[in-house]
């Protein structure tokens, strides 16, 4: 019977079956590191590209102070509100770098009837000629927008519908106001921050909180070849005006997620390195335990470069194995790692934050394999200079 | 990073977040559970939270019966079979002394929020509207006005209609009186929600304790 190479290989390898799968599992824990690691900054960059992308717009310019815009909104009820001039939409949407501009104007009104100390209900005015291109992904689940820029109509996010259990057709009061405004769509769910706000015409909301020519945010669409560092530049120029570019914000927060990831790559790296000299032990030590048996078929004829192979397949059965058992591990757990990373995060974006690809698992399985072989070449190597002679002899002394 | 960039990053991730942190919650959970228990149950000293949906324990079945002692197809594009529900299980020490919950509920302007806190017979120690959105919604929120609901149960109201708002024969139902005759509308809202809640509780917490009276009166009032 004629036996392969690969089979001695994988004989030799089961002799010591605990030891094999020690390492083995060594590897995996590694492996499964690096594809979890690298699933992880695939999906994160998506699905932060996709809200992103899901906003419309890659430049937002909201007055002065405004970073705590928010934080006003929460704390003041929107007494607090920076405002820019509607005149600034026109030179901006004048600027050649401008695909399109939208209008924005948010306003909070408190409803002393939301839980046991009131609450607030923000709305976000927009204007029906613009936003609807820029967020051309909204899709309505019943109606669709507004039938006049100042009429007093309102579209609802999914949830915000489903909270005030509103459907097309019935009336929904703003509260403080005491006003009341037709519901003439309701959004399908985007998995976004859509889903909870209630858009009214721009020019509803100008006029329901006596606001005029003034806004709180223009959301602007730069054209695809625009150099939008220099356009940014530009924008800075205009007066009393702060310019958030969601291109850079991006780029922070993948720098910041970036720092995280060196830091559990040199980790992933320590564990890799563990990984290779547990290999090289376990192979060095299996190659010391078989000194004899190397002498004995180098004397029946076998060739240093048989014996080199020999211990070097053995090596590779085992960092493959190793690579593909961890890759299976990184894909069964993804889920969990996806709930793990959500909480330790203080941003999240939606969506699956870990995406574990064929061509990932691949590469992990290549880069494992090629860590094998490098290891290997040692004890290999050790193998493949043992005396027949001396090796049959020192087995006897002892 | 400097200081501009951190700014922008702020803004960036807090206007992305912020309507969706307000409108987050769907469903009909109390906005603060310790504190909201032991305002209702001030001498409980612990609760326990169940998620039951009517779709998982009876489907379209259980979705008809509960229509059938409601008195009414449920409606609209949010009244379904899949809706959660949250109950939440009062304690004192190891036992149970009452009952929370909460249901949703279409009023004329937006939505009302109707939370009952129940003995563990299923009669009602107190009435409050988490969330309303009316033009009467002062009047309603008075204490007076959640006050004549104490004491009722759900086999009060079986006798009270949800489609005419009348009670066939007048009962303790027909008592509890508008406070803003020009909101009828959501004062029925009110009552409908109320029943709806009744009639869940009674078959996800109470064992169908008073569906033998339901039967008993001729399966409409």
């Amino acid at each position: 019977m004629k036996i392969s190479i690969l089979q001695v290989a994988y004989k030799n390898l089961l002799r010591k079956r605990t030891r094999s799968v020690l390492t083995v599992l060594g590897i995996a824990m590694a492996a499964w590191v690096l594809v979890s690691l690298f699933g992880f900054n695939k999906g994160y960059e998506t699905s932060l590209n996709r809200d992103i992308d899901n906003l419309g717009f890659q430049m937002l310019v909201i007055a002065k102070g405004c970073p705590y815009e928010a934080a006003t909104l929460m704390l003041k009820g929107g007494t607090g509100l920076k405002y820019l001039k509607e005149e600034i939409v026109d030179r901006i949407a004048r600027e050649p770098e401008v695909d399109g501009v939208t209008p924005m104007l948010m306003q909070v009104a408190f409803d002393p009837n939301k839980g046991e100390s009131g609450g607030l209900a923000v709305y976000q005015g927009v204007d029906p000629k613009t936003f609807p291109r820029m967020k051309s992904f909204l899709k309505f689940k019943n109606g669709g927008w507004f039938s006049d820029p100042g009429a007093a109509e309102a579209v609802f996010g999914y949830e915000a519908a489903e909270l005030e259990q509103r459907e097309v057709g019935d009336m929904y009061l703003i509260p403080e106001k005491d006003v009341e405004v037709k519901v003439v769509g309701v959004l399908e769910r985007t998995g976004t921050q859509d889903d909870g706000s209630i858009f009214l015409p721009i020019g509803a909301v100008q006029k329901i909180f006596g606001i005029k020519d003034e806004l709180t945010g223009i959301g602007i669409k730069v054209k695809k070849d625009a150099d939008i560092a220099k356009f940014e530049a530009k924008m800075f120029e205009l007066p009393d005006v702060q310019v958030v570019s969601l291109t850079q914000v991006k780029n922070t927060i993948m720098t910041l997620v970036a720092t995280a990831r060196v830091m559990v790559l040199s980790i992933a790296l320590i564990a890799i390195l563990i990984a290779m000299m547990g290999v090289v032990n376990t192979i060095l030590m299996s190659v010391m335990e078989r000194r004899q048996e190397i002498g004995i078929l180098k004397s029946m004829g076998a060739m240093a470069s048989d014996i080199f192979k020999l211990v070097w397949i053995e090596t590779l059965i085992l960092c493959a194995a190793g690579g593909l058992v961890g890759s299976l591990m990184a894909l069964v757990t993804a889920r969990i790692t996806d709930v793990l990373v959500r909480k330790l995060l203080p941003y999240a974006p939606s969506g699956g934050l870990v995406r574990i690809e064929p061509g990932l698992v691949l590469t992990t399985l290549g880069l494992v394999t090629l860590i094998g072989l490098l290891s290997g070449v040692y004890p290999a190597w050790k193998a493949g200079r043992v005396r027949p002679l001396e090796s049959i002899r020192s087995e006897e002394a002892s | 990073m400097d200081i501009a960039t951190s700014r922008k990053t702020i803004a960036f991730l807090t206007l992305l977040s912020l309507t969706a942190a307000l409108y987050a919650a769907v469903g009909c959970d109390l906005n603060d559970p310790d504190r909201d228990v032991k305002r209702l149950f001030p001498e409980s000293t612990g609760f326990k939270t169940r998620y039951v949906s009517i779709d998982r324990k009876g489907g379209e079945a259980l979705l008809r019966e509960i229509e059938k002692r409601l008195g009414e197809p449920f409606q609209g594009l949010y009244e379904t079979a899949d809706v959660p529900y949250t109950m939440y299980e009062i304690t004192k020490g190891d036992v149970l002394i009452g009952y929370i919950h909460g249901v949703n509920q279409k009023g004329k302007y937006g939505g009302l929020q109707v939370f009952l806190a129940l003995d563990t017979q299923g009669t009602i120690r107190s009435f409050y509207f988490q969330k309303l959105t009316s033009k009467a919604a002062k009047a309603f929120r008075e204490p007076a006005f959640g006050k004549q609901f104490e004491g009722l149960s759900l086999e009060d109201f079986y006798a009270y209609d949800v489609v005419s708002g009348a009670e066939m024969p007048t009962g303790r139902v027909s008592r509890i009186l508008n406070p803003a005759p020009e909101a009828e509308s959501d004062f029925r809202a009110a009552l409908r929600a109320t029943k709806k809640n009744l009639v869940i509780v009674d078959e996800f917490l109470l064992g169908n304790r008073h569906l033998a009276h339901f039967k008993a009166k001729g399966e409409r009032p």
